[in-house]
């Protein structure tokens, strides 16, 4: 999932020492949903406990609470717990005086999507990801409207929430459909973060365009499955494709759940969604933790490697391999 | 354990066997080794169980005592994915007038519509492939039709009257101190997600003195299956995940040549697994692979209870495997003899 080639080659546990990781998480209260996406704090930290299993670590996990305060008593916690590594995911400016903290006892610190002063960050590329989106929606204009003289797109979803990065995302769908697309105007639509209103908003869109193709890019997995509605509401679905951003389990689903994005339901308008995997950070945070705690060099910035995820490498990317 | 991606490709397999090229052109040799048994076996691990085999195995029988290791099969159990299994009573001779004969002979039966891989139940092998490419190089898209597989059906195996040994984890857990279970267990249960390994394995077995022969049916108890006993209250946890062997520990299970894996659990090996991009792998590297069966939702811990009791893990193990023609697999019914 890295972007970077990672060397995971570790010896047998039994014949290394075992390090004491802390990783404390965003927030872990329920409901709330991180980066812009579907996924939840507890998702993240579920990652980085199965990412765990195979490794010479013991774990320690703390909850910053989106709080500058809770997050510098977490790093004292940390350092009197005598860590050998702080994974440290939180935004705001306790980040610095944390980093400081650590540093100054000797605990390695590791940034997740928000940097640290002088610590590696690994982060969400959201431009990567929004240019994957557009082109994802480019190629299947080719493909499917070839010739079609009248279409036009729109980016719709909390485009302006800049602490989660989403103008970035917005910026890379926008760019794609520029340089594949130089001729279709895009139109950026702002939910301000309120799902309700994304039938409204996109319905008053599709109905300014009643004739010809409809290009639709959501910054998320909700946005996208609440396009479709408006879509389907307005008897434009030979119209119209979606591409989302997240791949979060609502739209990928267990083995029960109605998936939209499916090998079973590959008719379905919404023909993919950007990859964000932020529920196997663990998987690419504690490698990247091992290196440091060995004294390996590693890059100051790692990106998630995103991927649009469609109905043709679903099952590879997310087996659905839980009976649910 | 059967995903809804095997599925998919089991439609796929359906429609090749109607002369699609979609998978015809896999070369199996490629992706799946040859059985030692030689090209034309279809029999798998259970050519381990040689008459010499079963008699040691008889051996076990000591008190004649029978030890149940199924559990019922019975509506709202826990079940993968969008499986089913259902019976429907047919009693039509017990209404009035419908006897038979001065005798006033009754009769009922019953129409199961069932799933095979529901309940306690075998894996056979034509369960799990690698693309179409099944059990010893096998193309299955080429011994598959509308109603069953015309190679690798359950009537190739051999009775599976043999040692079995059950590895008590919930005890080498506990022993060493570090049994993480869950709340919803009433009995100790390993939590889902926990990855036994080859030294789990082996200390479990050292805890009894045994050593592992050819032909052996392994057993572990994770306690997991205490939340199929709670069905229906516990199938949503039950189904989330479970404990399970991985892939090294796989590896030793198959280097000590046995015929069977069985567990307390839906899938025998670890879930979420420990790579997040495979799939069920452990049931590619067993059946796929070496032809080694695996038994999903075994009633354990009757036996973990017994071995803890005698200090003996190993005992007959007795299965019905019915003689299913072209069959993937079936419910089973266990008695381990002691």
């Amino acid at each position: 999932m890295v972007a970077l080639a990672l060397a995971p080659a570790f010896a047998p546990a039994s014949a290394q020492r075992t390090f004491v990781i802390a990783f404390a998480n965003l927030t872990e209260e329920p409901g709330v949903t991180l980066e812009g996406t579907g996924f939840t704090g507890r998702e993240i930290r579920e990652s980085v406990a199965l990412a765990a299993r195979g490794l010479p670590v013991e774990m320690v996990y703390y909850d910053n609470q989106r709080d500058d305060a809770r997050a510098l008593a977490n790093a004292e916690a940390a350092i009197a717990r005598k860590v050998d590594l702080y994974i440290q995911y939180h935004r705001g400016a306790a980040n610095a005086a944390v980093g400081e903290k650590l540093r100054a006892a000797g605990v390695k610190v590791l940034a997740v999507n928000a940097p640290v002063p002088g610590a590696p960050l690994y982060t969400a590329d959201n431009e990567a990801a929004g240019r994957l989106a557009g082109e994802a929606l480019a190629q299947f204009a080719a493909r499917a409207w070839r010739g079609q003289s009248q279409m036009a797109a729109a980016i719709v979803g909390p485009v302006s929430a800049s602490a989660e990065r989403v103008p970035e995302r917005v910026q890379g769908v926008t760019r794609a459909l520029g340089q594949r697309l130089p001729a279709v105007r895009v139109t950026v639509i702002d939910t301000k973060g309120n799902p309700a209103q994304v039938g409204p908003l996109a319905g008053k869109f599709i109905g300014a365009h009643p004739t010809g193709k409809l290009l639709l890019a959501a910054t998320d997995d909700a946005t996208a499955l609440a396009l479709k509605a408006a879509v389907e509401q307005a008897g434009r679905v030979q119209d119209a494709a979606i591409v989302s951003h997240g791949v979060d389990r609502s739209i990928h689903g267990g083995m029960n759940d109605r998936k939209e994005i499916d090998p079973a339901n590959r008719a379905s308008i919404v023909i993919g969604s950007v990859a964000f995997y932020l529920d196997r950070y663990g998987y690419d945070l504690l490698p990247l933790a091992m290196r440091m705690l060995r004294g390996d060099a590693v890059p100051a910035r790692v990106t998630t490697r995103h991927l649009l995820v469609t109905a043709a490498n679903v099952y590879v990317e997310y087996p659905p391999s839980d009976m649910n | 354990m059967k995903p809804r991606a095997i599925v998919a490709v089991g439609s796929a397999l359906m429609v090749l066997a109607f002369g699609s090229a979609a998978f015809a052109q896999t070369d199996c040799k490629k992706l799946v080794p040859a059985s030692p048994w030689g090209p034309n076996d279809q029999t798998g691990a259970t050519n381990r169980i040689t008459p010499a085999v079963t008699k040691a195995a008889a051996a076990e029988i000591r008190d004649g005592k029978v030890i149940a290791m199924s559990y019922p099969l019975t509506d709202g159990v826990p079940l993968f994915g969008s499986r089913f299994t259902k019976t429907i009573l047919t009693a039509v001779s017990l209404a009035p007038g419908a006897s038979f004969g001065e005798n006033q002979l009754t009769y009922m039966e019953d129409t199961w519509l069932s799933q095979s891989h529901v309940g306690t139940h075998l894996d056979g092998m034509g369960h799990i492939g690698r693309q179409d490419c099944y059990y010893n190089q096998t193309p299955m898209g080429k011994y598959i039709n509308q109603n069953n597989m015309t190679k690798l059906g359950l009537e190739h195996l051999k009775p599976f009257a043999t040692r079995g040994v059950i590895i008590d984890m919930v005890k080498v857990y506990q022993q060493a101190n570090k049994l993480k279970t869950n709340a919803a267990c009433k009995k100790a249960c390993i939590e889902k997600g926990t990855v036994i390994t080859a030294a789990d394995l082996q200390a479990g077995l050292r805890m009894y003195n045994v050593t592992l022969r050819e032909g052996d049916i392994v057993i572990i108890h994770t306690g997991w299956g205490d939340l199929f006993e709670q069905f229906p209250a516990q199938n949503a946890l039950y189904n989330s995940g479970e404990p399970g062997i991985g892939k090294e520990a796989a590896t030793w299970l198959i280097s000590q040549k046995v015929v069977a894996v069985g567990s307390d659990t839906w899938a025998v090996e670890v879930i979420p697994g420990e790579d997040p991009k495979e799939a069920f792998i452990v049931h590619n590297m067993l059946l796929t692979d070496n032809g080694i069966h695996i038994i999903e939702n075994v009633r354990t811990d009757l036996m973990a209870a017994e071995a803890a009791a005698s200090g003996r893990a190993t005992f007959f193990f007795s299965m019905t495997v019915p003689k299913g023609v072209g069959m993937t697999g079936n419910f089973v019914g266990i008695e381990g003899i002691r």
